[in-house]
């Protein structure tokens, strides 16, 4: 019954203790509840409070749901994310492919998503009306597996016109960076858990293979929509808003239900990412061609949505960019 | 971007359970927690409300309650969208009040 775009609860101030009542997420401090949530709306818990407390009762029906449950460390980066043991039914079947993938394979994989990734790194320059024709260039010379680094090269050139020529990516940096932490977190939340559904390892890495990363293959498959996090922050950042609080959290956690155009029609990002890891594995079972990714977002598509203000009724909608047209 | 394809709703379920004899009473309680299991948070006696991110979802959640009903007694299922429900008129002890749940799409605790 959970969706793919769900709710995004972060736990924050200390002294919450979270537990299970019937279908819901119960948040309450000395005993006095504060808040409930039904389970089956959760897509991502994030715990960045030290003072917290969990029931055991309340993270195996977040398993059993294929909710993430990440645990923020430092300026909001993931320490470690819940990762339920049994994920789908054909688990055993599509992890056995994904370990005996071809190298060859791997690196076609992973030109499709790098060159999706710089594509839309291009995508998010134009809306913000730099130059990006580099870009889509890039993303053509990309080869198979990307000898020359092409994805690298595309980065280098990406930041200073996003952000300045005086930007470093640097994750334990605050600012801009603390921001980008935060969306990023939210997104690998969201991509965890399509991995987990679609019945695939998460070690088992395409490109990345960082020995001490288990989650290469979430870190993988949400490369091509970190972009999408990047638009946010700038838009963030360019209206003087620099700080992880709520009011940017609130932005930054409504990546998972951005709208994004697929082959078969708009669908939120969350939903995206489900459809790119199962095409993963039905790949890996040579049940398909093509991977299922997004297609590139139009300069259109990624003008500042998030700047409207709330409904006309004061209502606090799932995201603030509802069509509030007809009732 | 437009959340238009799966609008915001809410279900509303309304009850009238035989509490008699001990089974009926047993099959009440079974569904009334049948209801809190599925997400639906209670309004009043009786009546159950519960946030769905579209039409599909509503219709899913009919189904299952469909599935679960208990043999004898009357179930009513009304659904309307986000901006209705926040148009709902709460009144209690005389005093007026704001819809008890809004939905957002980050929750900070």
């Amino acid at each position: 019954m959970a969706s793919a775009a769900g709710i995004v609860i972060e736990v924050a101030e200390d002294g919450r203790h979270l537990s299970l009542d019937r279908g819901f997420m119960v948040v309450s401090v000395r005993g006095t509840e504060i808040g409930r949530v039904p389970l089956d709306d959760i897509a991502v818990l994030i715990g960045t409070a030290h003072g917290l407390t969990y029931s055991n009762n309340l993270l195996l029906a977040l398993l059993e749901r294929e909710c993430a449950v990440v645990l923020c460390g430092r300026n909001f980066s993931p320490a470690a994310i819940l990762w339920p043991v049994d994920g789908h039914h054909a688990q055993a079947q599509r992890m056995r492919a994904q370990a005996e993938i071809t190298d060859a394979f791997r690196n076609r994989l992973w030109q499709a998503i790098a060159r999706a990734k710089v594509r839309n790194q291009g995508a998010v320059l134009e809306a913000l009306g730099q130059p990006a024709g580099a870009f889509a260039e890039l993303a053509r010379r990309l080869r198979s597996g990307d000898p020359e680094n092409i994805e690298a090269q595309a980065a280098r050139r990406y930041w200073p016109l996003l952000f300045g020529p005086d930007f470093r990516r640097d994750s334990d940096e605050p600012g801009i960076n603390g921001l980008l932490n935060y969306g990023y977190a939210v997104l690998r939340g969201g991509t965890a858990r399509a991995v987990a559904a679609a019945g695939l390892h998460p070690t088992l890495g395409l490109k990345h293979s960082n020995r001490s990363n288990p989650m290469c293959l979430v870190d993988d498959l949400m490369e091509p929509f970190r972009p999408l996090v990047d638009i946010l922050v700038h838009r963030l950042a360019a209206a003087g808003q620099r700080e992880v609080d709520r009011d940017t959290k609130r932005v930054l956690a409504g990546i998972l239900v951005q709208d994004l155009r697929t082959e078969a029609g708009v669908t939120p990002l969350g939903t995206c990412l489900f459809r790119l890891a199962s095409s993963l594995a039905h790949l890996l079972l040579g049940e398909r061609q093509v991977l299922d990714l997004p297609l590139s977002p139009l300069p259109l598509d990624l003008v500042s949505p998030h700047t409207r203000k709330e409904g006309a009724h004061g209502a606090q909608r799932v995201s603030p960019d509802v069509d509030d047209g007809d009732v | 971007m437009v959340l238009s394809a799966y609008r915001l709703m809410w279900m509303m379920v309304m009850f009238d359970l035989p509490t008699v004899t001990k089974p009926d009473r047993k099959a009440a309680a079974k569904f009334r927690n049948f209801l809190l299991d599925e997400g639906f948070e209670m309004s009043q006696f009786s009546v159950y409300l519960r946030f769905c991110a579209g039409t599909s979802q509503v219709e899913a959640r009919i189904g299952r309650i469909r599935a679960n009903l208990p043999k004898r007694g009357k179930v009513q299922i009304l659904t309307f969208t986000d901006r209705q429900y926040q148009t709902m008129v709460c009144l209690e002890a005389r005093t007026k009040q704001e819809p008890a749940a809004r939905y957002e799409q980050f929750k900070l605790f």
